[in-house]
């Protein structure tokens, strides 16, 4: 009889739970949790990926044993024990010239522990140079929420969707990334809410609109200030809320006066009227949720465009009540998790600044050992620091920066210049071509721990599967390095554990969000804890910001910001807009999903979306080949015409690579790639010529098709 | 009463979800397919389980026939592949199982039914488009919240006093 084991499902934000069937350590089958109640996925419900979940576990080209490189791309198999001591001799050796040579990559498709972990050793090795592939996603929500109320996350759950009155979703195709949470969307229409769609593409998303605001790439915050002169025009704003809670409204009001909707027209092209009436609808609402995703975020001005919604969000009174907030979809099940634990190079576990001489303090008494206070490399100013030869030993945790970095082209380039870098994963991926160091991983469900979901709601993961050959869980690899490091001391000052579990309560001690988040409660209780939740006793905490926010002076600091478009824009050379999506049953950089024999069939290949007009300039129909070009590469597709993308915008998916094409211009805050505008130019190409520029690219799944 | 997959093809959001659930509960074949309509609503499809199955009235070795829930299943050792069933089924349901020269259809899940679990495909769908149940059980439910919505808006028009004579 195979035993039912309950786990989080390894893919999105939405944090599923399901069983795993397993006999003996080997999966049988999946099976839905619907005898749970209070989970994220209510009723058991699973999108395609969950369904498949099964399959990339059982991929043939799993890593079994620890690898070392020959040469570029050539591996032989070592033991354990020699690659462990090999990392450390060369962390040792760069930590102890100067520990800023090194950056640590934690995941957001690991567990909290290893997460934990991966920034520990990091900082007691001596440098901030920690991040991860939240810096390309969600940064600026991270920095533009904390900004405005004091906490970079989302401020409510799944069931203030469901009781909203109006929802916005902003630059997210909530049907298509995030299909279970969308249900809620559903459920919430089913009771009459309104739905505002703000999106370049009608996307699936949109076909559940009331309003669709079809704006240009890049012209978010012209379309807030719209909003917000409406709102504020006619007076519809919370004008109690606003005197009691926030500060800066003044300025706001002067800075949207100027954004009048027939001006705001011209800029996103949305029609004024239709501004007007999504201003209306959602300052009446009465009760208003916004929820946002990667089309806000990876701009040059994400955190402007965080903070002009939040403040659209504020001035409405939305705030601290059920049935509203802000709601920033996470892309992957920990990314919210990861950011809480200190996987950022300017703060330690908790959101506690290491500019912060007594938070600093702290730390260094709780690891015991002295601790550095300058702010660390991001994912993208490291791979520019390896240009500059600053940094030269990169440790990567499940992550594949390859696919994932915006014009990774440079990136390729850069990584060929490091000295040293080790990869700990799961399967090959094109960025273990430049690995000198492989380290097999146990997948998620081979594996145990806590995950945060995106409405911070921590839930505990059975182990459920035996993990292949000498795969071994990510919170021991580490551990095991620490130890090598000479940090062998028990207690929090060294890397001594015995599971997971152990981490975690370390973890309790020394971050305030989840000090009564322990792994014994979280065993019991299978629906998980929202942090934060600052007791044993505590129950976890719905929605933030009831009584204050979470600044300095509790209030929310209302942001006045002006428009700017994206730094690449349209001219002769590159005409058109480069936007990039993604597919429902294809995840990130398909290091899974591309291993999932029933999503492979059903989602194959990218296609670039052209506009009609667009595609009659350069004579392309559906399902012929184009070949686009930016500045930075080119990259090759099949076409489909549609009528769902403005004119002068394409979207290509970016799973297959695509990021070959986009713009590494930063913003100057959350230093976040402009991934989704850029300058490009379509050709139509044979399919040849086209599968030459493909074949020129590294391949998605090393090996495959 | 015959339970049915019941379609809301106005809350689908072509996720394939189903399609990806009925293909693991049936060995690599997916017996439910969606389909999008002109970029703007998609809708899924599988066997209908009709009352008067012209696919079970017509199977020359009685290969088809109806089981305690009242759907219509498939014996594959009276099979012989002749077709006929996939023929006369307006909706294009019954395929060919080339390698074992037999039909092969949706079994509403017999074997999650027979421990008392709801059809993959249904169980799964994060929107509620497909749901499982007596048919005209479920209408009348439509019928409930039809009414409901009326009153309420009725109720709401009444705010504006639009009702008053």
């Amino acid at each position: 009889m195979a035993e039912r084991i309950p786990v989080v499902c390894p893919y999105c934000g939405v944090g599923c739970r399901l069983y795993v069937l397993s006999e003996d350590g080997y999966p049988v089958n999946v099976d839905y949790a619907d005898d749970i109640p209070g989970i994220p996925n209510e009723g058991g419900k699973l999108c395609p990926k969950g369904n498949a979940v099964l399959e990339y576990i059982k991929a043939k080209d799993r890593l079994r044993r620890p690898l070392k490189a020959k040469e570029e791309g050539k591996f032989v198999e070592i033991s354990w024990s020699e690659a462990i001591k090999e990392v450390a001799e060369r962390l040792g050796s760069y930590a102890k010239d100067d520990p800023n040579q090194l950056m640590f990559f934690g995941s957001a498709r690991t567990f909290n522990e290893p997460n934990y972990l991966i920034q520990k050793l990091a900082r007691m090795l001596g440098t901030n140079n920690v991040d991860h592939c939240a810096r390309l996603c969600h940064s600026s929500t991270v920095s533009g929420l904390k900004a405005v109320f004091g906490a970079g996350a989302m401020s409510n759950t799944y069931r203030d969707i469901e009781e909203a009155d109006c929802i916005i979703v902003w630059g997210h195709n909530y049907a298509e990334t995030h299909p279970v949470g969308f249900r809620y969307v559903l459920k919430a229409k089913d009771h009459g809410a309104k739905l505002i769609v703000v999106d370049p593409r009608r996307t699936k998303t949109a076909w559940f609109a009331d309003l669709h605001l079809q704006l240009y790439p890049g012209t978010d915050i012209a379309l807030a200030n719209a909003m917000m002169h409406v709102i504020i025009r006619e007076n519809l704003y919370d004008r109690d809320f606003v005197f009691r809670r926030c500060t800066g409204f003044e300025e706001v009001a002067r800075t949207v006066e100027k954004y009048d909707p027939e001006r705001v027209e011209e800029i996103t092209g949305v029609p004024a009227g239709l501004i007007e009436e999504a201003a209306t609808t959602f300052a009446t609402a009465g009760r208003g949720v916004i929820t946002w995703a990667m089309g806000l975020t990876q701009h040059t001005h994400g955190h402007d465009n965080v903070r002009a919604l939040a403040t659209l969000s504020a001035i409405c009174g939305y705030q601290g009540r059920e049935g509203c907030g802000v709601a920033p979809m996470r892309g992957q099940n920990n990314v919210q998790g990861a950011c809480d634990l200190g996987v950022l190079p300017n703060v330690f576990p908790g959101y506690q600044a290491v500019t912060d001489e007594e938070r600093r303090k702290w730390f260094e008494g709780f690891w015991g050992r002295e601790l550095s206070g300058e702010v660390g490399y991001t994912v993208m100013e490291a791979a520019h620091a390896i240009e500059k030869g600053k940094v030269r030993g990169y440790y990567i945790m499940g992550e594949n920066p390859v696919i994932s970095d915006a014009n990774s082209n440079r990136l390729l380039r850069a990584l060929r210049k490091l000295d040293f870098l080790v990869l700990q994963d799961i399967v090959p991926t094109p960025t273990m071509e430049f690995a000198d160091i492989v380290l097999p991983a146990a997948a998620m469900l081979e594996n145990e721990g806590s995950l945060t979901n995106t409405e911070r709601r921590v839930q505990w993961s059975f182990r459920a599967i035996e993990p292949p050959g000498e795969a071994r869980p990510d919170w021991w690899i580490i551990g095991e390095i620490g130890k090598a490091l000479g940090f062998d001391s028990s207690g929090s000052g060294g890397f001594s554990y015995s599971d997971a579990s152990d981490v975690l309560r370390e973890i309790n001690a020394c971050t305030p969000q989840y000090r009564g988040i322990t792994p014994e409660r979280l065993r019991r209780n299978l629906a998980g804890i929202h942090w934060p939740c600052p007791s044993e006793d505590h129950p976890g905490t719905r929605f933030l910001y009831r009584e204050r926010f979470l600044t300095d002076d509790g209030k929310a600091h209302l942001a006045a910001v002006e428009h700017r478009g994206p730094v690449e824009t349209p001219d002769e050379e590159y005409p058109l807009m480069l936007t990039t999506v993604r597919y429902v049953g294809q995840y990130h950089t398909l290091t899974m999903t591309g291993r999932s024999p029933s999503l492979m069939k059903r989602w194959p290949m990218p296609y670039v979306e052209i506009n009609p007009a667009d595609a009659a300039k350069i004579g392309v129909r559906s399902g012929e080949w184009v070949i686009i070009e930016t500045r930075r590469g080119s990259y090759a597709a099949r076409a489909r015409v549609t009528g769902t993308i403005k004119e002068g915008v394409v979207a290509v998916p970016w799973h297959w690579g695509a990021n070959v094409l986009t713009n590494d211009a930063l913003d100057p805050v959350a230093k976040i790639p402009e991934t989704k505008a850029c300058a490009c130019r379509l050709r139509k190409a044979s399919e040849e010529e086209a599968r030459k520029v493909l074949d020129s690219l590294p391949a998605p799944v090393p090996g495959g098709e | 009463m015959a339970k049915r997959v019941f379609i809301d093809f106005s809350r689908c959001i072509e996720c394939r979800a189903c399609e990806v659930a009925c293909e693991r509960e049936h060995g690599g074949r997916s017996f439910i397919s969606v389909f999008e309509w002109e970029e703007m609503a998609a809708m899924a499809m599988n066997c209908r389980h009709c009352e008067r199955a012209p696919c079970v009235e017509v199977c020359p070795t009685n290969a088809l026939y109806r089981d305690d829930d009242g759907a219509v299943l498939l014996a594959p050792q009276k099979c012989i592949g002749c077709l006929m069933c996939g023929i006369v089924c307006p909706f294009g349901i019954p395929e060919l199982d080339s390698l074992n020269k037999i039909m092969m259809k949706c079994d509403l899940c017999a074997d999650r039914r027979a421990e008392g679990k709801l059809p993959a495909c249904v169980e799964t769908c994060p929107t509620d488009a497909l749901s499982y149940g007596d048919f005209n059980e479920i209408q009348r439910r439509r019928r409930g919240r039809f009414t409901r919505e009326t009153i309420e808006l009725t109720k709401k028009a009444e705010g504006f006093g639009l009702l008053q004579p």
